[in-house]
């Protein structure tokens, strides 16, 4: 178990050098002088070209780029994230500011998604087939196809314009976070319903339940100790996708209903070109998911014996 | 099954000739007749700055549907190609291979894409150049993992010995079983493409303006979105449909491919 332990850890460790150095390599290559950016950010419009040449030599810009890589690398893993490049302040306060208001977000709509998903997907295979099934699939199929920028809009069309019930802009209560749940949470729950209702019909077609029936085991022991264990093996390997999706809809979303969090953060130092907030967030994203996923692949050799003490 | 054969067939007819039936230039601009409601010779209405709204979703679907089958297409053959020299290749291309791999999903993928299309700058050569770098992986994954089950058949070995190249054992003998399992995948690689054009669209990473893309049409809309709330239906209702009529093709194809399995 420590033998496959450390090698995840290892394989993560690669994986992330490997994000950083895609990462750094990005930017790198990006149209558009970077030192010219960070000048202009710092003295104004005209900058003097021994200006230029300090801040090249400064960011380690002129010895190629695998200095600037580790000039940008080494303080990283002191958890130094650097300047703006627009502003000059640091990143890491920013950051930090904006993760308040991204993960609380993100929990609340992964709860949602798990509060709906999970009693429909149990109604729904309760009896396959029937028109109460159906409908389960078809919403879900019909959610997964939804763009969530859209949803967004139609959420706040319907309930900010059209009742005037929610607020639809900024994050200043927590009611501004109802209709941004609402839309990650509605994917999140749309997925997650086509697979735990295929997990359980999948556990349920296990040759060995029927014996325990006829043993006269009772219908909810077996539920929870055979079928629900079987189920939550498929739910769990998809669990990455779903923070996947998370994710990505966190960014729509904050956009859509101008939430201050790491979503607008991104996008608003794109169009900044402010790199080093870029830079940040990015590996951020790639850490979190890097170790989330570890941590899915653990509970998955946990749940299914097969596989522990197996090599990844 | 049949309906949603005619929903594909009718969706991939719209992008190949959907631009011939739009009565009006999607980009021409006709002030005097802005945020016009549906009806009469506006069908869908105009949008803010004059143009026909059915115009511009017929094109639309050109370059959202058409976009999203040019970079799926790329994600395929870079994907297969990658998987399978990872399988035939030995060790130390499988390692280098699958921890490309790796490192490529460490992101999620539509952040990765908005970031590497939003630092190149916002153009179509970098949509697509972005959503392809960060499609490809799981062609690459299933193709490995079906070209090293193959790869101890008798016939792979046979062909091996008698010397065939590495190349003609991709072509004649890898591709064939890997075919049906990457058409499932492409199909939700396509429809994945869908989403992520239109949401580079909407965040203005994507097709540019004036050109009518279902995201960035959405773009628009939603500033007038007091006034003219239809016009924010649209472009959202051809993405769903869409998506929907590839992703049930998708699960009715890998039905189909697990009853195939189940049988032999």
């Amino acid at each position: 178990m420590i033998a496959v332990f450390s090698g995840l850890l290892l394989r993560a460790l690669v994986v992330l050098t490997g994000a950083a150095l895609a990462t750094f390599a990005l930017l790198w290559h990006a149209p558009g002088d970077p030192a010219l950016a960070i000048a202009e950010a710092r003295y104004g419009q005209n900058v003097s070209k021994e200006v230029l040449d300090f801040i090249r030599s400064e960011a380690g810009f002129d010895d190629g780029f695998w200095t600037a890589f580790w000039a940008w690398l080494a303080p990283l893993l002191q958890g130094d994230f650097g300047q703006s490049s627009v502003n000059g302040r640091d990143v890491w306060p920013d950051l930090v500011t904006a993760m308040s208001y991204t993960f609380p977000l993100a929990i609340v709509s992964l709860a949602l998604g798990l509060a709906v998903s999970m009693p429909l997907a149990l109604i729904a295979t309760r009896r396959p087939g029937s028109w109460l099934d159906r409908g389960a699939v078809a919403l879900a199929s019909v959610g997964v196809a939804i763009p969530a920028f859209w949803l967004g809009l139609l959420l706040i069309l319907l309930f900010a314009v059209q009742l005037g019930w929610l607020p639809a802009m900024g994050a200043e209560t927590a009611t501004h976070g109802i209709l941004p749940a609402m839309t990650l949470g509605f994917g999140i729950a749309a997925s997650l319903t086509r697979i735990i209702r295929s997990g359980i019909l999948e556990a349920r077609g296990q040759p060995f339940l029927p014996a325990f029936t006829r043993r006269g085991v009772a219908r909810h022991d077996i539920a929870r100790d055979h079928v629900a264990p079987h189920a939550a093996v498929p739910v769990v390997t998809v669990l990455g996708l779903e923070l996947a999706f998370l994710l990505e809809g966190l960014v729509v979303v904050e956009v859509i209903f101008a939430r201050p969090g790491l979503g607008s953060f991104l996008v608003n130092a794109i169009f900044a070109r402010d790199f080093p907030k870029v830079q940040a967030v990015v590996i951020l994203a790639a850490v979190i998911f890097v170790v989330v996923n570890l941590a899915i692949d653990l509970i998955y050799r946990s749940l299914d014996p097969r596989l522990s003490g197996r090599d990844a | 099954m049949r309906s949603v054969c005619v929903l594909v067939t009718v969706c991939a007819l719209i992008a190949i000739f959907g631009p011939m039936l739009a009565p009006h230039d999607p980009t021409a601009i006709n002030i005097p007749n802005r945020l016009r409601p549906p009806g009469g010779e506006w069908l869908f209405g105009t949008d803010a700055l004059g143009r026909d709204i059915l115009s511009r979703l017929l094109h639309g679907a050109r370059w959202s549907l058409g976009l999203a089958f040019v970079v799926s297409l790329l994600g395929l053959i870079i994907g297969t190609t990658i998987g399978l020299i990872a399988a035939q290749g030995g060790r130390l291309a499988d390692w280098i291979a699958m921890r490309a791999t790796d490192t490529f999903l460490a992101f999620p993928e539509l952040i990765a894409a908005v970031v590497i299309a939003g630092v190149l700058g916002a153009s179509t050569g970098s949509l697509i150049f972005a959503l392809t770098v960060t499609g490809w992986m799981r062609y690459a994954r299933v193709a490995r993992g079906i070209g090293l089950s193959v790869s101890n058949r008798g016939y792979v070995v046979q062909a091996r010995l008698a010397g065939l190249s590495p190349l003609a054992i991709a072509r004649w003998h890898y591709l064939p079983s890997l075919l049906p399992s990457l058409i499932v995948v492409w199909t939700g690689m396509l429809a994945r493409a869908i989403l992520g054009i239109s949401t580079l669209g909407f965040l203005g990473f994507g097709v540019q303006p004036p050109m009518p893309e279902w995201g960035t049409m959405l773009l628009d809309a939603r500033i007038h979105m007091r006034s003219t709330p239809l016009q924010m239906i649209w472009p959202g209702l051809c993405v769903v449909v869409s998506v929907l009529a590839i992703n049930l093709t998708g699960d009715a194809l890998r039905d189909a491919l697990a009853k195939q399995d189940a049988k032999t």
